[in-house]
């Protein structure tokens, strides 16, 4: 029973953590942002099972993870309000080739994350670039000028 | 052909200049920044109150206790995790011990339980049941007598517990065990 209700508060403590965090643009994980994971896993793990070891125990937190998680990704498919609370919602950038500088600052994106992005793709100059778009999982979609850039 | 199973894909995701299917809520995203805002801020508050002892282990937490004939000093943790191991001491003052190398100490049925007593020191020399609690015998060498009662309670909530010599009026006091 404290396992469950321990797991549950973990879970949704972790989850408003981890979503509050700011979307990393390039969709993967950075050395220093793999620390965060390994740390806080950890930590909740520890606080979750508490000195109960066995395998009833971690069974029962393992299912309720589960469980929670496919409530969370059944209350998605139901909502689409709740699917932005819990992944966000794609975010303009770039805009018929205008930076959005207020997106920009409040998603912690700036042009060299762009530009990784344009270069992957192979495009030289921001100025081919005429959407940017920040997707739910940090990838950068690009769209380029359909005419020869201005 | 459109089968009885399947539907035309119609658009569903919403424009931005009329033109690409980006789905962007910036009223929404606007009001979650402001959100977000607020649990950073709400998460150095706590951060705040836990370095403060707001949550037990901090100086908010520490307290000590004295009786109203000044016989048992105790210095406690009035706010205490469940799970989490912590030391009660209990001073006993000259007029409190019974005979020059024995003290007595009775100790409320909530120290013992609700508070999950592990570990006495000194090791009592005899332990009597008493009503709602039970009653220590220690050697000592002389006064003021020191014991360190460690505690470990196991579920949250606030439990009342009263300490003293046999005889003596007990002192009174309350923990809150958070989870």
């Amino acid at each position: 029973m404290g396992t469950v209700l321990r797991t549950i508060a973990g879970y949704v403590l972790l989850l408003l953590t981890v979503r509050v965090l700011s979307r990393r643009p390039g969709g993967q994980l950075t050395l220093y942002e793999f620390v965060i994971v390994f740390l806080i896993g950890g930590t909740v793990i520890a606080a979750t099972v508490g000195d109960d070891h066995s395998v009833t125990n971690c069974s029962m937190a393992i299912i309720t993870v589960g469980l929670l998680h496919r409530a969370v990704s059944w209350g998605k498919e139901r909502s689409s309000r709740f699917a932005a609370v819990i992944d966000g919602t794609p975010l303009v950038l770039i805009r018929r080739g205008e930076w959005q500088n207020a997106t920009l600052r409040h998603a912690h994106v700036d042009a060299q994350d762009i530009m990784a992005a344009a270069r992957a793709k192979g495009i030289a100059s921001v100025r081919e670039i005429e959407y940017a778009i920040l997707e739910r999982n940090g990838s950068i979609s690009l769209l380029v000028h359909r005419g020869p850039p201005e | 052909m459109t089968l009885p199973w399947t539907k035309p894909a119609r658009e569903r995701v919403s424009k931005i200049d009329d033109e690409v299917a980006v789905g962007e809520d910036l009223r929404f995203q606007q009001a979650w920044w402001r959100f977000e805002r607020s649990v950073w801020i709400f998460f150095v508050l706590l951060l705040a109150l836990d370095l403060a002892g707001v949550f037990g282990r901090g100086p908010v937490a520490n307290a000590e206790a004295r009786s109203a004939d000044g016989a048992v000093d105790l210095r406690y943790e009035r706010i205490e995790r469940s799970g989490t191991p912590s030391v009660m001491t209990v001073s006993l003052a000259a007029n409190a011990v019974q005979s020059p190398d024995t003290a007595e100490l009775f100790v409320s049925e909530s120290i013992v339980g609700a508070l999950g007593a592990r570990r006495i020191i000194p090791q009592p020399a005899a332990t009597r049941v008493t009503a709602n609690g039970l009653t220590y015998r220690f050697p000592i060498g002389g006064a003021p007598a020191r014991v360190r009662i460690e505690l470990e309670p196991s579920t949250p909530g606030v439990f009342a517990f009263e300490l003293g010599v046999p005889g003596r009026p007990p002192l009174r006091a309350r923990v809150l065990v958070v989870p």
